[in-house]
């Protein structure tokens, strides 16, 4: 359940598939309460809270999940601050069109191998460690800009800068240290969708902050350098803050060190077959990529479309780009809500369809971006798009976690991981040649948001269905005890390794849709409410 | 909610303002008069001007071998400085469109002065915002509506004769190089020595 010693990635597990995304607090009596625990919020026998109060900062549950989240959206400023700044990085490093364009693949390409290592480092660190090591040892990186003096630098600053992205998974990994199970879906969503609004702040926060430096008498290729120490500083007073006021685990720090040793750890091998042997990993792997890779992308470039194509100043620039980021405030957790929503009567096929028409609509908003002659319908698009685009994210995660039981940790990584390829790839492809023009970069983008949603109508359950298939009709695979437990060897299930996933498989008996849930509503079981 | 309408809300005002600037649309640069005569030389011919430092002496007057009336229309002279062709290159911000209003060629703004019938001259120091790259001048007449109307330029047609090159500012300082190493050493440093704290505490209380 999200114990320090799980195998890497192991932030999500615990997740049932009963949780709605607004489920603010866990209703099911199954939950023992913990009255005993001197907490602020009410904690379950781990100490985890089972409540999300998130207007309160106290300790040590909704602090962490401040301190956590605002790390990770630190990392998005410092990742994302050169974009805004591009019109004026661009002439004092004499860059051309393919040097933004590769620089805005290197920012987004580190984190793909920081965030498969971060799970191990988090696992041998703690998640408050991980989180102040690697915010604080990317502190320099940042820091490093003022001595950039050409494209080389600019792209080899940018890649470093981008490691810095992996605070997503010591991010999640902390929530669920804290947080029970039930309702770890919303606090994660929550913790990921306000990060990634890191990347619409720095929209904003990156020209005010050179806008000033200018007035205050500095030349513009000298101003953005020291625009630059501001990210960096960030970067400081936060991992001091992580160090300072948080801790690994409810009960403290040292608690991890008794722990060692009490769960019995599965083989990483094992699961990572479990996890490529399924075929939805990789679905989801693409879909991803075309939802948040395109949300990274699109961070990185639609400041400076704006500032060339609508003839802006750099600040109003900065400020519509913002609004593409910051919608992530509300746009990623109501994508998992309308997941939610929709699996209350259509179960899992409802979630699918849910996905596919919000990425599907994102694609859309897009391409029309792309070709909006005006203001007025570009800024418009931008926001439709964003909508999507950071839903189609929200309900990803929502179905993720009913992949599998097993090897969940995994899947959510190579998800993850796959955002950053689709990021890097789409740019490479549409940004980076004299090939596009920026506008016709983005409508083909949203062509191919489209065409790489269409593989959602793939993703087939035998318990639940699919798109546009009802579930099996074989009374032995039709069952979610079946499909979870396939993940185990017989020899596995002899030693009783798999009660986890059976507990899970009763639990996700909901994803059936409404019919199941009214056909079977056994009196033990309390239906878990929004 | 309430603060992202009114952060779309204030977006759309804004956009009201630049619009309104398009009704110039459509104007060509094909069909202004090159009635003027422009010259623009470095101090040093052949040598890589430094953007701060170096002059450039430019010059223009109206063409004798033009109409003779063909000023009549200017109110101000604006003289800008323009990217050659070479830098141009994989960089379509700098792109000459032959719509004045969407031209990226001349962007940056030398002088801008009322029109004057006599010969003028004047000795320019590169700006410190000036990037890297290869210049020439040009001069647009605008008449009493702000529109160009004619245009002078100091290369040819082509503009690939009569150039000069410019090298910017780095835009680094070495305070700006210290400050720099001095806040990453401090992080690593502070994050280290927290570290090596805490991991003693733990072992005091660990035996305790």
């Amino acid at each position: 359940m999200g114990d320090p010693t799980g195998e890497p990635g192991s932030s999500m597990h615990g997740v049932t598939g009963r949780e709605q995304s607004f489920a603010f607090s866990v209703a099911s009596p199954v939950v023992h309460t913990d009255k005993t625990a001197k907490f602020d919020l009410p904690v379950d026998t781990e100490h985890k809270a089972t409540v999300f109060k998130l207007f309160s900062f106290s300790k040590p549950h909704m602090r962490t999940f401040h301190l956590s989240w605002i790390s990770f959206s630190t990392c998005f400023v410092s990742t994302f601050a050169a974009a805004p700044l591009v019109p004026i990085i661009r002439e004092n490093l004499n860059l051309t069109k393919q040097d933004i364009g590769n620089a805005g693949v290197a920012s987004v390409s580190g984190s793909i191998f920081s965030r498969l290592v971060m799970g191990a480092v988090c696992d041998l660190l703690g998640p408050r460690y991980g989180c102040a090591f690697l915010v604080m040892l990317s502190a320099p990186t940042v820091f490093s800009m003022s001595f950039v003096s050409g494209a080389a630098g600019f792209i080899t600053v940018r890649f470093m800068i981008g490691f810095c992205l992996a605070t997503f998974v010591s991010c999640q990994y902390w929530m669920s240290t804290m947080f029970n199970c039930q309702i770890i879906g919303l606090v994660n969503g929550t913790a990921a969708g306000w990060g990634n609004m890191g990347g619409g702040i720095t929209q904003l926060l990156m020209p005010i902050v050179y806008e000033i430096i200018r007035r205050a008498g500095a030349s513009a290729f000298t101003a953005w350098r020291i625009a630059f120490f501001v990210p960096g500083w960030l970067h400081i007073i936060m991992g001091v803050l992580v160090l300072t006021l948080g801790q690994d685990l409810p009960d403290g720090n040292r608690a991890a060190l008794e722990k060692a040793g009490e769960v019995a750890k599965d083989k990483f091998g094992k699961i990572m077959w479990y996890a490529v042997t399924n075929y939805r990993t990789w679905i989801f792997v693409l879909l991803y990529g075309y939802s948040m890779g395109v949300e990274l992308s699109t961070d990185n470039v639609i400041a400076e479309y704006f500032f060339d194509r609508f003839h802006l100043k750099l600040h109003t620039a900065g400020l519509i780009a913002a609004c593409f980021g910051m919608a992530n405030f509300f746009a990623r957790p109501a994508g998992g809500w309308a997941s939610d929503f929709s699996a209350k009567y259509f179960g899992m096929r409802g979630r699918l369809w849910t996905l596919w028409i919000i990425q599907t609509a994102g694609g859309l908003f897009c391409v029309w971006l792309g070709r909006a002659n005006t203001l007025v319908t570009a800024v418009v698009a931008m926001v439709l798009f964003s909508l999507g685009a950071q839903a189609a994210c929200g309900a990803t995660f929502a179905i993720v976690p009913f992949v599998s039981r097993r090897a969940l940790g995994i899947i959510s990584g190579l998800t993850g991981a796959g955002g950053n390829f689709g990021s890097g790839l789409t740019q490479l492809i549409f940004f980076s040649t004299s090939h596009f023009t920026t506008e016709e970069g983005l409508t083909w983008m949203g062509v191919m948001i489209v065409a790489c949603t269409f593989p959602v109508t793939l993703i087939h359950f035998p318990q639940w269905g699919s798109m546009f298939l009802p579930p099996s009709k074989d009374p032995v695979k039709s069952t979610e005890e079946h499909y979870y437990g396939s993940e185990w060897t017989e020899q596995e299930k002899e030693k009783n390794m798999h009660q986890g996933s059976l507990r899970f498989a009763k639990n996700a008996k909901s994803e059936g849709g409404r019919r199941v849930r009214s056909a079977s509503t056994p009196p033990d079981n309390t239906p878990n409410n929004v | 909610m309430a603060i992202h309408t009114l952060l779309f809300a204030s977006l759309l005002i804004f956009s009201l303002i630049p619009s309104s600037r398009e009704g110039n649309k459509g104007r060509l640069f094909s069909v202004l008069q090159n009635s003027l005569d422009v010259t623009g030389k470095p101090v040093q011919d052949g040598v890589v001007l430094e953007a701060g430092k170096d002059m450039v002496t430019i010059k223009w007057k109206l063409k004798s071998s033009g109409k003779v009336d063909a000023d009549a229309t200017f109110k101000t002279i604006q003289v800008k400085l323009c990217y050659a062709p070479i830098s141009q290159v994989d960089r379509p911000w700098r792109k000459t469109h032959n719509e004045l209003f969407k031209d990226k060629t001349c962007p940056h703004e030398i002088v801008s002065k009322p029109y004057d019938k006599t010969p003028q001259s004047l000795d320019w120091t590169v700006d410190l915002d000036i990037p890297t790259g290869t210049y020439f001048v040009r001069a647009y007449g605008i008449d009493g509506d702000g529109q160009e109307v004619a245009y002078g330029q100091s290369s040819d047609e082509g503009r690939t004769k009569n150039l000069f090159s410019v090298q910017a500012i780095s835009g680094g300082h070495v305070s700006l190089d210290i400050a720099s190493i001095l806040f990453s050493v401090f992080s690593v440093v502070s994050l280290l020595v927290f570290f090596v704290k805490e991991k003693k505490k733990a072992k005091l209380e660990q035996r305790e």
